[in-house]
């Protein structure tokens, strides 16, 4: 970006443009080698160990075994069921967040007393670590002494205590609850930057012209967020695809295997059962699943935007 | 139609009113039950204000010496991750920013797309690569692999600080003879102070967040830090000691809780500025 001032001599302009050249190596250096060392090298490193029978007690050895990681995993069933789960929650969790967030934003983004207290102390559950939201839902949900349970039942919506946690129907929805709890501050706090970047002017015009707020709101305020809605949407789902600590701390994937998504059959695989061979064919395959979903992701967004792909 | 429209005023009100509670109450409850004594833990219907607050389950805590050991870990990490991840950021937000190279946009993407790599496959890896160089059970180890977790979109959202600022100023101060360092730290940096700011808060929040690599990553007691230690020593017991354990979470979130209060601001500008501009 540094133009160089035309009159000066050929030789002097080299030079700079070497320096810039130079400069420029230095300060990325850092970030790339970090990157390299922890991120780059160990991807492929982990695709190569997947098709060798690697345990974590003899690291040494690493034997060929002609993809016998990958084909048990398709021969025990376990793996296509975690992908199951995996999806199941990713997309409700997902899914709920954006429409709860959606209308809150929409209140905090009206008129309402105290807005900017609001703002802030909704903001509070997104700092709390993981791992304390996961154990503090675990006491809401504790089945004869967690609060939830009592409330429920004074309220009369149920008449027995919910095994909320050990019930294989009701334990990914709890553990959805708890997500909820967390990550729904972040998604408000997203749209409703978004919102506040739509010109005023807009909704005045609608409203002159006779628009409801349903219309304003389908019309106006949805599509003017569309970039906002694939950023924070996308960011949700990789973030949830990758959740591990709510369902190790809360579930460890059960009862049986009704909490087990791929995060955790994956740890289970490479660090219980100590089978790292087998860990890195699952996080392989998982790549791939993430390759298809972003590729789809990007799809889906691009319907009605005339040319194809993202706009990025 | 009057009707309606009271109505149309109060269901604002009423949606922010449960959302509120649903957020807050947790956080309530939680406080509330690291100061019930064990008899009024186990009531039912169960005490909503504390009649008999008890402080047994602090002094308790802060008597633990694995407690406050776990604590100094996860501040050491917290501190060492978010400095390098400043520094790394920086520079290469602001080489991002101010220059034009070849596949400069592949570079981009790549940086931000490592967000969707599966932990696991990392963490095997590096679990292997660890145990080669004897990073296994050091916290420099566990600095690293944190730095990384947080670096990429705190590239993305500081070059978008970046982005903001008008190259003039540096062209001017380059005519002057300053160098290229010398503009970067004298005269771009200042100016960017909120997005420094802002990823700063954000590496550390990750960091204190952090679970999978430091179970991963270390098994020795004395170098855990809280969020590993809390899982190991409280977790998977017969019976759940809930007050002390609601009791080290409050404790846990404290101090970044107050980050919070203090640099707010900045952080909900620099995650919109990252997140709806990248």
């Amino acid at each position: 970006m540094h133009k160089p001032v035309q009159l000066e001599r050929r030789g002097v302009r080299l030079s700079e443009k070497a320096k810039d050249a130079i400069f420029l190596a230095v300060i990325i250096c850092p970030a790339f080698i970090l990157l390299l060392s922890t991120i780059g090298i160990p991807i492929v490193k982990s695709l190569y160990m997947s098709f060798f029978q690697v345990s974590l007690l003899s690291m040494k050895s690493q034997v060929w075994n002609s993809f016998d990681n990958y084909k048990q995993l398709f021969a025990d069933g376990d793996f296509v069921h975690s992908i199951g789960v995996t999806f199941r929650y990713v997309f409700s969790v997902v899914a709920i967040q954006f429409v709860l967030g959606m209308a809150l934003a929409l209140i905090l983004n009206g008129k309402i007393p105290f807005r900017r207290a609001l703002r802030t102390v909704i903001l509070i559950p997104w700092v709390v670590p993981t791992i304390i939201g996961a154990l503090l839902w675990m006491w809401l949900f504790q089945p004869q002494y967690g609060v939830l349970n009592y409330i429920l039942q004074s309220l009369h919506l149920i008449d027995q205590p919910l095994q909320w946690l050990s019930d294989m129907q009701l334990a990914l929805w709890a553990v959805m609850l708890a997500a909820l709890w967390k990550q729904l501050p972040f998604m408000v706090t997203m749209l409703l930057a978004g919102m506040q970047g739509i010109p005023g002017d807009m909704y005045e015009a609608a409203t002159i012209d006779g628009a409801s707020k349903r219309q304003q709101f389908l019309y106006i305020t949805l599509p003017m967020l569309k970039d906002t809605i694939k950023t924070v949407t996308l960011i949700a789902c990789i973030e949830n695809f990758k959740m591990f600590p709510l369902f190790w701390i809360m579930t460890s994937g059960g009862p049986v295997d009704a909490t087990t998504t791929l995060a955790i059959f994956s740890y289970k695989t490479a660090f219980i059962d100590l089978d790292l061979g087998k860990g890195a064919a699952i996080g392989a395959l998982w790549l791939i699943i993430m390759l298809l979903f972003s590729w789809g992701y990007n799809r889906l967004f691009a319907i009605g935007e005339g040319k194809g792909g993202s706009a990025h | 139609m009057r009707q309606r429209r009271i109505f149309g005023a109060a269901l604002p009100l009423l949606g922010a009113a449960a959302f509120l509670l649903f957020l807050v109450f947790p956080l309530y409850w939680m406080l509330l039950t690291s100061f019930k004594g064990n008899s009024a833990l186990f009531r039912i219907p169960p005490e909503w204000f504390p009649s008999e607050p008890v402080l047994s389950h602090y002094k308790k805590l802060f008597a633990d010496n694995v407690f406050t050991t776990y604590y100094r870990n996860s501040l050491l990490v917290g501190f060492g991750s978010t400095a390098i991840t400043l520094i790394a950021a920086m520079f290469a937000g602001y080489g991002f920013s101010r220059f034009e190279f070849r596949f400069k946009s592949l570079a981009m993407f790549s940086i931000l797309s490592t967000q969707m790599l599966p932990v696991v496959s990392l963490l095997i890896a590096l679990y292997t690569i660890y145990n080669g160089y004897g990073l296994l059970n050091t916290r420099t180890g566990l600095v690293i692999a944190l730095t990384t977790a947080s670096l990429p979109f705190s590239i993305w959202m500081i070059k978008v600080f970046f982005d903001n600022i008008p190259v003039a100023l540096e062209e001017s101060a380059k005519i002057d003879g300053a160098s290229r360092f010398g503009i970067l730290f004298r005269i771009v940096m200042p100016l960017t102070k909120p997005g420094i700011f802002s990823i700063g808060i954000y590496s550390f929040i990750l960091s204190w967040d952090d679970f999978l690599y430091s179970l991963t990553l270390i098994n020795k007691d004395e170098l855990r830090t809280l969020n590993a230690g809390i899982s190991i020593r409280y977790i998977g017991e017969l019976s759940y000691d809930w007050a002390s354990i609601m009791t080290v979470c409050v404790t846990s979130i404290v101090p970044i809780s107050l980050l919070f209060l203090f640099f707010q601001k900045y952080m909900v500008s620099g995650l919109t500025a990252g997140a709806v501009k990248g």
